[in-house]
């Protein structure tokens, strides 16, 4: 049981990261959401041991750890939320650039950039010229 | 005990009513400020009862001791949550006699501050995740202030890294749980000394990723530039005086504090790593002509000097690591706020703060350096990498001195009232940073104090 939680934990996050490296930022959001679930995941496997719910009237038998089930729940919520924020943060990137592709936010960030150094570059001109 | 509630409640309380609020407002921003002030008085009174009587122990919601979770506050705790909410007191100050760009930017502020203070109180692993993660998510939405293309950018890859590197730590967490069965901190230090040493050393590569990601050390350090260059230089400062010490006190509270057999361990591998974050983030910072990549660049390389004394070990330098902690935040949040000012009087402060960073008397960062020195002295090596590093602070800082300061102040900075106002901060921490660096002894008792707090869990 350990091993198929170990595995489906490490495939989950391979996904993840296979997704993170692509260059749609939409993809991006999903792998971090991927990715989170292998971490959920890895903390219900991580629970001391298995058997029924534990609710009460507590059940014949071992009851399942209900303290990796509580960071599991904590963690999902807390995963929603950031997944929420980093969604609009998406969207309000996509509308700044009109456009969703990382390679394109690069590109007018690289021209942004360069217009910045050509304005510092021409401010600092009488100086460079001094000293050259 | 209620002081340490005090202080976590205050900014939480204040900060969720102001997010409901114009943050613009006059009336708004100095009730932040005041409630960051309260909450500094606070961390104080519980840092004195800390040093005279020990750490305090809160079980929240009066579950027996071992069932709820446990607020716990030592001095290494204390040391650092001061040491945060004093510098976001200084960051919101300024902003605030400036002006507020974003209505809720004091609240987010103060609930950054909630979530730092519970990071740094916490005795419980878990506690310690959800805390540090209500910190990264104010900062996440603080990194797009001011909203321009190019912080919207950069706050995207601010996000997108830091979530991945808390759910490596989310993951060592639940590792950590299933070797030892427990959260509690203190049980965690004693099973561990007995857990498997393969898994173990995975959990602590686990924890020393998540940490350095924040921390933006050498290998992980591909997001720094680009989101403290692009920030307000509020939001700079804040993100790297106050946000980044968790990075440190993770670092030394997971190592020194939970795995020290693993720290002695990989103290070799985390010495070449900080060496190697000294020279990089020092040649790159000399080649940058702009004072806030520089800045940016600098934070790579002094974050190296935590690393090397964290992975050297022992009390003193576990002290050294602390103590220039502290020198280097201050130095960081007052260069960071002027970075958009000039004139006399802050080419002066500039020289002060670039003094700090190189460890040149009477600035504190002497102070910071001398410590580090002490503790590599054992090794002539080491000891060579940290004069060297020092050296090449003091050419990119005062490069970087002559670039932006030795040149005719513009026309317009020397009129009205708000000349004053938009420096009185920036003038306090460099006052604040002179002091330190004439009488140390305060800040030295402090962090011998600390270190003592986190080899004491040790053993």
């Amino acid at each position: 049981m350990n091993l198929v939680f170990a595995l489906a934990a490490a495939a989950l996050f391979g996904v993840g990261a296979f997704l993170v490296l692509h260059r749609d930022l939409v993809r991006l959001v999903l792998g971090v959401v991927v990715i989170s679930q292998s971490a959920v995941l890895t903390l219900l496997a991580a629970s001391l041991e298995r058997g029924a719910a534990p609710i009460y009237p507590l059940p014949e038998g071992g009851v399942s750890d209900p303290l990796s089930q509580a960071m599991a729940l904590t963690a999902i919520v807390i995963g929603m939320a950031v997944t929420a924020l980093l969604l609009v943060l998406v969207l309000r990137v996509a509308v700044a650039f009109h456009s969703e592709e990382l390679e394109e936010v690069a590109e007018t960030e690289l021209a942004l950039d360069a217009r910045s150094e050509e304005v510092h570059a021409r401010a600092h001109a009488d100086e460079d010229a001094a000293a050259g | 005990m209620t002081a340490l509630s005090v202080a976590l409640l205050i900014p939480w309380v204040v900060g969720v009513a102001l997010l409901v609020m114009d943050g613009r407002r006059r009336s708004i921003r100095w009730i932040a400020v005041g409630a960051l002030g309260a909450t500094l008085v606070a961390l104080g009174a519980v840092a004195a009862d800390v040093l005279r009587a020990g750490p305090i122990v809160v079980t929240t919601g009066n579950w027996p001791l071992g069932v709820g979770i446990t607020l716990r506050a030592d001095a290494l705790g204390v040391t650092f949550a001061l040491l945060s909410v004093a510098m976001l007191t200084a960051a919101v100050t300024h902003e605030a006699f400036d002006h507020i760009a974003e209505r809720e930017f004091p609240g987010l502020v103060l609930l950054l501050a909630a979530g730092l203070i519970g990071t740094f109180l916490t005795g419980d692993i878990f506690n310690f995740y959800v805390f540090f993660e209500l910190a990264l998510a104010a900062s996440y939405v603080l990194a797009i202030y001011g909203r321009t293309p190019r912080v919207l950018g950069a706050g995207l890859v601010f996000t997108a890294v830091n979530l991945l590197g808390t759910f490596v730590f989310l993951l060592s967490v639940a590792s950590i749980y299933r070797v030892t069965g427990t959260l509690d901190m203190s049980r965690i230090a004693d099973r561990m000394a007995v857990a498997d040493p393969n898994a173990a050393i995975l959990i602590a590569v686990g924890f020393f990723v998540a940490f350095s990601v924040k921390l933006g050390l050498f290998p992980f350090h591909f997001w720094l530039p680009t989101v403290y260059a692009a920030a307000r230089p509020a939001v700079a400062a804040i993100l790297s005086g106050s946000l980044a010490n968790i990075g440190a006190y993770g670092l030394l509270r997971f190592g020194a504090g939970l795995l020290p057999r693993e720290l002695e361990l990989a103290g070799g591998a985390l010495i070449v790593i900080g060496v190697a974050s000294i020279v990089y983030g020092g040649v790159l910072a000399v080649s940058r002509r702009t004072g806030t990549e520089m800045l940016a660049y600098s934070a790579i390389g002094q974050v190296g000097y935590v690393l090397v004394a964290i992975g050297v070990g022992g009390p003193v330098a576990f002290a050294a690591a602390i103590l220039y902690t502290v020198v280097n935040a201050a130095n960081k949040t007052m260069l960071f706020l002027t970075t958009q000012q000039r004139g006399a009087l802050v080419g002066g402060l500039f020289a002060v703060g670039a003094l700090s960073i190189a460890g040149v008397p009477p600035a504190v960062g002497f102070i910071g350096k001398l410590e580090v020195f002490r503790a590599v002295m054992g090794q002539p090596a080491l000891l060579l990498i940290v004069v060297l590093g020092s050296l090449l602070s003091f050419v990119y800082a005062f490069q970087i001195y002559q670039f932006e300061h030795w040149r005719p102040e513009p026309p317009t900075a020397r009129s009205g009232e708000g000349w004053w106002r938009a420096r009185i901060v920036p003038i306090s921490l460099g006052g604040l940073i002179l002091a330190l660096g004439v009488w140390p002894e305060p800040l030295l008792a402090l962090s011998a104090a600390a270190a003592g707090a986190l080899t004491g869990v040790a053993r």
